[in-house]
């Protein structure tokens, strides 16, 4: 489905272009009218912490020394990764809460969303917070920007192209020219939309090796989800066998005619 | 026509039986409109958010519903004996045309006990983990496993319910009556329940 999207956008994310500016947090709440929170100084330039429902990207500052390079820093540009398989969409249980755009972003409808939380369960990037009233609350890859020819806010306002939004199949092949021969969730979950051009094992940059579903929920869509609709089914079709070809105890009668 | 009746179920037990059996079925109803998201179902309540507090809200008065029943069936449920292992072998007399005749049994039977402890546990499950989602902040690994464990009890609340409807109707004519006026007539009490009416020295 997703793979064959041929008007898929994506973000193409380079850590090592990355100056650690912020500029795309600030670019990212001014557009989607987020708040900001007060935190506190746990001894790192990470602000805020984690991905919060009024931050719908952050910048990771991790310090991880190479041998050639005693003070790597590394900045890593984190948000909704939109999966081609996404784990939310697979998980939720109300419809329309959670949509593909036809740039196949993974959207969301607060007004259809139930606050069930599911979607914590499904997403292999641990990606979805919820609001205060309950709703889900991510980054939609600026969908009402990019419906009408713009760039999402924060690739708009990043001033060193650490952050790329194009066509998907363009971007990959800009980063193959550029000699990264793996981007980062090229193939995963039939493809992710937010892609890394990453120098390194994308663990040094905090990232899953291979992302997946989790078991758990791939158990429920496969064999749960079938067994409820079989496991129904049979229970009223073996009643209705038995009724017809062995047919009811006749306590009742039995008794009558003794 | 008079009959000698014997009262087998109290009013307070076949009215929490009516409020469990109608919560467990709005739920299954609901469940399936979660699983597969149908519009369908969600249509009938409104809205999203209204289905969702339906499901929850009945979750509630099922849970409560289930703790009523310990105190009718679970020492019942509890006391298995040789004569239920019989009554297993014997598939409870449904496997054949013929009367097959089944081991002495007490106020319910083996089938019953074992639906009732499967129910119990199925029960207790599906309401931990209910309320585990619905209530608890989001954490990941707490979400997985009660989503999980919800919807393997689903599976076994679909498959033994409707069962259950069959052998106490269809399979069974007869046994509705006790969940609707309690009784039962006295002979065929003394036919189904030799056990209970030992107990009761009839």
């Amino acid at each position: 489905m997703a793979n064959t999207n041929e008007n898929r956008k994506a973000l193409l994310i380079s850590p090592e272009l990355c100056i650690g500016c912020r500029g795309c947090q600030t670019a990212c709440k001014n557009w989607n009218q987020l708040s900001s929170e007060k935190t506190k100084n746990s001894g790192t330039y990470q602000n805020p912490p984690d991905l919060a429902p009024t931050a719908y990207n952050i910048i990771r500052y991790s310090e991880v020394p190479s041998e050639s390079n005693p003070v790597r820093w590394l900045f890593v540009s984190r948000r909704c990764m939109h999966c081609g398989d996404a784990g939310c969409m697979k998980i939720c249980p109300a419809p329309g809460a959670l949509y593909k755009t036809k740039e196949g972003a993974v959207a969301a409808d607060r007004d259809k969303c139930i606050g069930c939380k599911l979607c914590v369960a499904g997403c292999p990037f641990n990606v979805p917070r919820y609001d205060s009233s309950n709703k889900i609350s991510k980054c939609t890859l600026c969908s009402d920007r990019i419906a009408e020819g713009l760039s999402p806010a924060c690739a708009q306002t990043c001033p060193t192209g650490a952050i790329r939004f194009g066509d998907r199949n363009e971007l990959l092949a800009s980063a193959k020219k550029a000699g990264y021969s793996k981007v980062y969730g090229e193939a995963d979950l039939t493809g992710l939309g937010t892609l890394y051009a990453f120098k390194d094992a994308p663990k040094i940059y905090g990232m899953d090796e291979n992302p997946a579903i989790p078991e758990s929920v791939i158990f429920w869509h496969n064999v749960l989800k079938p067994l409820s609709v079989i496991g129904l089914g049979g229970a009223v079709a073996g009643a209705l066998l038995h009724y017809a070809v062995i047919g009811p105890h006749k306590d009742d009668e039995e008794v009558k005619k003794s | 026509m008079s009959e000698k009746t014997l009262v087998k179920a109290t009013t307070a037990e076949i009215i929490n039986h009516w409020i469990l059996a109608v919560s467990c079925i709005l739920l299954i109803i609901t469940g399936y409109g979660f699983v597969f998201k149908m519009e369908g179902i969600y249509a009938l309540f409104g809205s999203n958010t209204t289905m969702k507090w339906v499901h929850n809200w009945t979750g509630v008065i099922f849970t409560f519903s289930l703790a009523g029943t310990l105190f009718n069936y679970l020492g019942e449920a509890l006391d298995l004996s040789r004569d239920d292992w019989n009554w297993i072998k014997l598939g409870g007399g449904y496997l054949s045309k013929k009367h097959v005749q089944v081991p002495p049994m007490g106020k319910i039977n083996t089938g019953q006990k074992l639906y009732y402890l499967a129910i119990l546990a199925g029960g207790f499950g599906i309401a931990v983990s209910g309320l585990a989602i619905w209530l608890l902040p989001g954490m990941r690994t707490l979400i997985q496993v009660s989503h999980l464990v919800h919807n393997l009890a689903f599976v076994l609340f679909v498959v033994a319910v409707p069962a259950h409807i069959y052998l106490g109707t269809l399979a069974n004519p007869g046994l509705l009556r006790i969940m609707i006026d309690g009784t039962v007539p006295l002979e065929v009490a003394k036919k189904r329940y030799p056990k209970w009416m030992k107990e009761l020295g009839i």
